[in-house]
């Protein structure tokens, strides 16, 4: 026992200890990496399972068809003769049929302006009160006018009607229904739900006339086709990656895929052949759909609520027809129904790879961990690295008088050098706090300035790096080595702070953040090296944030042939900003992009003119 | 026959009866009106079902039971019409006048408007029970309502005996007794008010309801009581009243009132029991709107139909009536039906309509012994189109709406706000605002505040008074009740704030997820009319819904994981490692014989002396007998 520990304070005293650091923020990033690629595999991914026994998807007949279609068609002819006409109009109409049927109708009108535009509309929703319920909780249904990409939603709307007219002639509901109609996919629920729950501004939002009990479910419908469909695509993703309980994706799909026999899909995966390849590819939209944090339909403002909810989109061609789809919703609301508790015995955090296959967030979290922990090891060692007096150089000092070769050739292991935290805290802090000027400029700014506004403050942010290093240099004291170690360590430790717990919130954002600054762990001050130094510029600026941003907005989408622009995604974050709550913007422009100057300053940095603080230890 | 001549003989017997409270209560001053409104409040049992067809196809039907014992025959345990079981209750726990309700569903006040009886019958979702008990100190008092409340429980199959202390309130401005009390604000009546929001009112409920009364459901209005059709009810509502009524020129009585009022929706209540699902009715049988353009064999826009149908009672409760009680009072009609005069109403044969002045009601009597039905048929229609007023009651408007919701979110805390609107054009209206709520909600009483909609300057005056009870942690619960007004054709909200306290782990309920329900707010709008016959305190009552609180909720499998993982970890790691660590270790044959080895070696030991002492043979076999062992 005493030799082993003797042996462990020898090692702790060996000076091969302080190469390890960027070894292991290497291993930390490649393994980080190398496990989330390991996910799909059967052995680390899991079959899906109803953890709530309370829910019984796919237990009860469904009914809903027959004469009721008969009654589709008629509404549909009724809202087909609102195409193009205002929301004021549109909605009149359809208070009157929900009126007609004896719900409960309210209407609220909402305004919200960004990038210079204004989205206003009006609300118009309709209650069903529970027969025997009291009001003490509810679950919605969402139809859309229009849905994320703008189509008129022009079989949901009759369908959500229809079922309107179905569900009333039940007494078996233990909650009540609530039928939303919303003008948009996005505006319109976020201002619903904002309201429902009194957390609203009520200068832009109005207050809803009628309200029920506690939201324990939502299903939003997005129903563009006229013809018959396939299958249902499952879309879940919440604002900021949040997610809802695991065991209402899998009530739909048990219900839509065991019972009504249709496919499902998830992450626009059209076809799915539960190879790993595939599995791999539905993780990985998955990702980046919750590391962009935007709202993806209706259901995405109720999550933050705590509020459950999906949004089903029928596709392909098949002989499914609109009942079929009014049975799955019909299905999903028996199992909602049954709820004697809140949504709360599945998972909150996973990432499906297949409608049946899922990892859970013990298995997935290390990765980012390991991927942000490498930032915190790099850090750590930088500042034990300050604080020692450096070898090399005592080497190279052989020139000096033999006495002081002497007394630094054995260079007392306990030695500590004082640590000039000044200009480094100085620094960083600057850095991090100027952040706030493009979360600002991109977030305030008007549409048509908003492409300017970023090329002017790409060529801002490219050339910031060499006026903080040449102000470095040429400052009185110029810059030492200890310093842009101590620059690096508090930057790298605030980059692994952040994203280890930006990790707990949203995984995939973290993850992404963490993988495209991996450079930064590893770029140093390499002033005898210009190759050395301009091939770490090279690599950083094209893992910057402005380029990154740039490169997405260009980079054909998932299923379009083109990217969306610049000006549509800059429009569309300070939409997510203003309207959903979004942070992604502050992730990027006051974690990461302050990281990156950093690392580019300390790229470009030209210590070692001041050797006195050496003597001074 | 027999039966009729026994009952007369009893009532006979009653009115001899001469009770010493008589005189006493002569002195008490105005009767109640409610006494007062009946005929005679000595008649000693009677029974009516008023039936209103509301709108939106919706049918109100108002079953009331009452009936008196005189308070002497009472003391001396001779009971008649009053229910045994409860009456001995009653003695037992010094119940001077008891009022209990069990409440299902809402009633929804903008299609049905004004309540039945005013609001006077009904309570909160769930069970609400308040009681004036007879006590001298606030101990004994609330010793008798635990006596009470476990007594009821037992009685109403109800959960009763789980209103504890912090479920249980002393309301000071909310209630007043309804009954003739000598001394009703005497030191030694204690009123105290308990709810249980969370209690599904069902079967279980009906069967001791119905038993109290005097034909128990086997004939008279009772005999349509079926627990499958009330409680497929919208809305429905069963109230016990005890009181003691004292007229000003006769004895006094106690009177039981049991009344159940519901309300149907004619479509549900129409389906066959034996086909209960509502399967979209084949194409040709729907009702279409054949004027929209697109109307054909496969298109449907369909018609409002429904909201005129014609229904009679063996439709929608299954069966008719079966005949009368024969204890009833014969001059109490036992069915009316309010609807106008200018309605055709088929009434079975035998039953003699009698149409009342007010052109808007009529009763129907019926022979004893005959099933008694009655057919509404749909009223007829022009080109479609059908005025609500002519073939409805027209829904009397109510004094005050009401609406109360959370607000805010999150687990920390929230916020309650009341919607109050009051619809009359030019009257002011007083009430008081009456919250029990339970101790893990904490209200912050600084943050309560009325404002009228849209006058934000107008704020102070309207509340008037403010009666608060703090809560005190797992032993009270808050009380609150403030009274104010609501200025004509305005609408007030009325705000708080609360905090939501963290519970120990083993006081959430099993389904702690789904959150704790919050009683329903109590609303008593103070009667102004204090003319002759009009003394109620309450000129109009109502409650909102329950609410539903979500307390912060641990994820009640960590701990199980955490215990499980422990007592392994210690199981394996810990007694390995205390076996090493405590005990000496030595080869077998050096240690110490153990426990039996060694009794055994001395009892042979000693036997060995003893036997050798004696010299005799058994100790060779006793010898034979261990190396058996």
């Amino acid at each position: 026992m005493p030799r082993l520990l003797a042996s462990a304070l020898s090692l702790r005293r060996d000076p091969r200890l302080l190469k390890l650091p960027p070894y292991l923020s290497l291993l930390c990033i490649v393994v980080g990496v190398v496990w989330l690629f390991l996910l799909p595999l059967d052995d680390y991914s899991r079959r899906t399972y109803i953890s709530e026994n309370a829910l019984l998807p796919g237990q009860v007949h469904t009914y809903f068809g027959g004469s009721d279609q008969n009654v589709f068609r008629a509404y549909k002819h009724e809202t087909d003769e609102l195409a193009g006409k205002g929301n004021i109009e549109v909605n009149d109409k359809l208070e009157s049929i929900a009126k007609g049927l004896g719900l409960k109708v309210g209407r609220q009108n909402f305004t919200y302006s960004s990038a210079g535009n204004t989205h206003s509309g009006q609300n118009i929703y309709a209650i069903l009160q529970a027969p025997r319920g009291d009001a003490t909780e509810a679950i919605v249904l969402v139809a859309a006018w229009k849905n994320v990409k703008g189509e008129p939603n022009r079989s949901g709307v009759p369908l959500v009607l229809t079922l309107a007219r179905y569900f009333k002639r039940w007494s078996l509901w233990s909650k009540d229904i609530i039928f939303l109609f919303t003008p948009d996919s996005i505006a319109g629920p976020q201002a619903w739900v904002d309201a429902y729950h009194d957390a609203h501004d009520s200068s832009r939002v109005a207050s809803l006339p009628l309200k029920s009990g506690a939201l324990q479910g939502a299903i939003a419908l997005d129903y563009t086709r006229e013809t018959r469909f396939q299958s249902v695509h499952i879309v879940y993703d919440g604002v900021n990656g949040q997610l809802p309980n695991l065991d209402l994706i899998n009530s739909v799909n048990h219900v839509a895929g065991g019972q009504m026999g249709m496919g499902v899909a998830i992450q626009e995966m059209w076809k799915h052949s539960n190879s790993y390849h595939d599995r791999l590819q539905t993780m990985l939209r998955g990702m980046l759909k919750q590391g962009l944090g935007l709202a993806s339909g209706p259901h995405s403002s109720f999550i933050p609520y705590h509020v459950d909810a999906v949004t089903l989109q029928p596709f392909g061609d098949g002989w499914q027809d609109e009942m079929a789809i009014g049975r799955v919703i019909e299905g999903t609301f028996r199992s909602l129904n049954n709820l004697l508790e809140h949504l709360h015995q599945s998972f909150f955090f996973y990432f499906l790879m297949q409608k049946e296959r899922f990892v859970s967030i013990g298995t997935y979290l290390p990765s980012a961990m390991l991927v942000a922990a490498n930032f915190t090891i790099m850090a750590i060692a930088l500042w034990v690295k300050s604080g020692q007096p450096e070898v090399q150089k005592v080497i190279t000092e052989k020139t000096e008088t033999a006495e002081e070769a002497e007394k630094l050739a054995l260079p007392n292991p306990h030695a500590a050098m004082e640590r000039d935290l000044f200009l480094p805290l100085v620094l960083v802090a600057a850095c991090q706090f100027a952040g706030v000027v493009p979360l600002y400029l991109f977030n305030h700014l008007s549409e048509s300035a908003l492409i300017p506004a970023f090329v002017l403050f790409t060529v801002l942010s490219a050339i910031l790096p060499f006026l903080l290093s040449n102000l470095l240099h040429t400052s009185a004291t110029s810059t030492t080595t200890q310093q842009y170690h101590l620059i690096r360590s508090f930057s790298l430790l605030l980059l692994g702070m952040f994203l280890s717990s930006l990790a707990t919130l949203n995984f995939s954002l973290a993850f992404l953040v963490g993988v495209f600054s991996a450079p930064l762990t590893f770029v140093r001050p390499c002033p005898n090296s210009p190759i050395l130094k301009w091939l770490s510029m090279a690599v950083l600026y094209i893992l910057s944030p402005t380029t990154v941003v740039f490169v997405a907005s260009v980079l054909p989408d998932l299923d379009e042939k083109v990217g969306c622009g610049l000006g549509e995604v800059l429009r569309q974050a300070a939409f997510a900003w203003d309207v959903t709550g979004t942070y992604t913007p502050v992730v990027v422009w006051c974690v990461w992009w302050p990281a990156w100057i950093v690392g580019v300053v300390s790229v470009l940095g030209r210590p070692g003119a001041g050797d006195g603080k050496v003597k001074n230890a | 026959m027999r039966r009729f001549f026994a009952s007369f003989l009893l009532s006979l017997l009653s009115f001899l009866c001469f009770s010493p409270y008589a005189a006493i209560a002569n002195a008490s001053s105005a009767a109640d009106s409610i006494s007062t409104s009946i005929s005679d409040s000595r008649s000693d049992y009677h029974e009516q079902l008023i039936l209103r067809p509301l709108p939106l196809s919706a049918l109100l039907a108002s079953f009331n039971f009452r009936s008196n014992t005189s308070l002497s025959a009472f003391e001396a345990h001779n009971f008649r019409f009053f229910p045994r079981s409860l009456g001995q209750i009653l003695q037992h726990a010094g119940t001077r006048e008891l009022h209990l309700r069990f409440s299902l569903g809402r009633w929804d006040a903008e299609s049905w408007g004004a309540r039945p009886w005013n609001g006077a019958r009904e309570g909160g979702t769930g069970v609400e029970m308040w009681a004036w008990l007879e006590a001298e100190t606030d101990e004994e008092a609330d010793h008798k309502w635990l006596t009470l409340t476990n007594a009821l429980s037992g009685l109403f199959c109800a959960s009763l005996n789980f209103i504890d202390s912090t479920r249980t309130t002393r309301p000071v401005m909310s209630f007043q007794p309804e009954g003739n009390h000598i001394d009703a604000n005497a030191a030694n009546t204690h009123l105290l008010y308990g709810v249980l929001p969370h209690e599904v009112v069902c079967t279980e409920n009906l069967t001791p309801f119905l038993k109290l009364l005097p034909c128990k459901g086997k004939a008279g209005i009772a005999s349509l009581l079926d627990g499958h059709k009330l409680f497929d009810s919208s809305w429905q509502t069963m109230a016990i009243d005890i009181r003691p009524v004292c007229p000003e020129d006769g004895e006094c009585v106690l009177q039981i009132e049991q009344s159940i009022d519901m309300v149907l929706d004619i479509d549900r209540s129409k389906r066959p029991r034996d086909n209960p699902i509502p399967r979209p009715p084949p194409a040709h049988d729907m009702k279409c709107n054949t004027s929209k353009p697109y109307h054909a064999h496969d298109t449907c826009f369909p018609t409002d139909s429904a909201a005129n149908q014609d229904w009679s009672l063996s439709q929608i409760f299954g069966r008719p009536i079966k005949g009368t009680c024969p204890l009833t009072d014969p001059t109490v009609s036992p069915v009316c039906i309010q609807v106008p005069d200018s309605r055709i109403v088929f009434a079975s044969e035998g039953a003699i309509e009698k149409k009342n002045p007010d052109q808007t009601s009529r009763c129907f009597d019926f022979p004893a012994e005959n099933d008694f039905e009655v057919f509404l048929p749909a009223p007829e229609t022009q080109d479609g189109s059908v005025v609500v007023d002519q073939h409805l009651v027209k829904p009397e408007t109510p004094l005050l709406y009401a609406e109360r919701s959370f607000t805010g979110h999150g687990q920390e805390r929230g916020g309650v706000q009341t919607i109050l609107r009051n619809p009359s054009p030019d009257q002011e209206v007083e009430f008081i605002y009456m919250e029990s709520l339970p101790w893990f909600m904490r209200i912050y009483l600084h943050t309560i505040s009325a404002r009228v909609d849209g006058q934000p300057g107008k704020a102070d005056s309207l509340i008037q008074e403010v009666y608060y009870r703090p809560a005190v942690d797992r032993a009270r619960g808050t009380q609150l009740e403030v009274r104010m007004t609501v200025p004509p054709a305005s609408t007030v909200f009325l705000t708080y704030d609360f905090e939501k306290s963290i519970l120990r782990y083993t006081e959430y309920p099993p389904d702690a997820n789904r959150g704790f329900d919050v009683a329903a707010a109590v609303i008593t709008i103070l009667n102004r009319d204090k003319s002759v016959g009009n003394s109620r305190f309450a000129a109009y009552n109502l409650r909102t819904t329950t609410l539903l609180c979500n307390l912060p909720t641990p994820d009640f499998s960590m701990p199980y994981n955490v215990i499980i993982f422990t007592s392994t970890a210690i199981a394996l790691a810990f007694g390995g490692m205390f076996n090493i660590l405590v005990r000496r270790f030595v080869a077998a044959n050096e240690g110490p014989e153990n426990g039996l080895k060694k009794g055994v070696n001395r009892l042979k030991a000693k036997l060995a002396a003893m036997f050798k002492k004696r010299g005799s043979t058994p100790a060779v076999m006793l010898d034979g007998e261990k190396k058996m062992e």
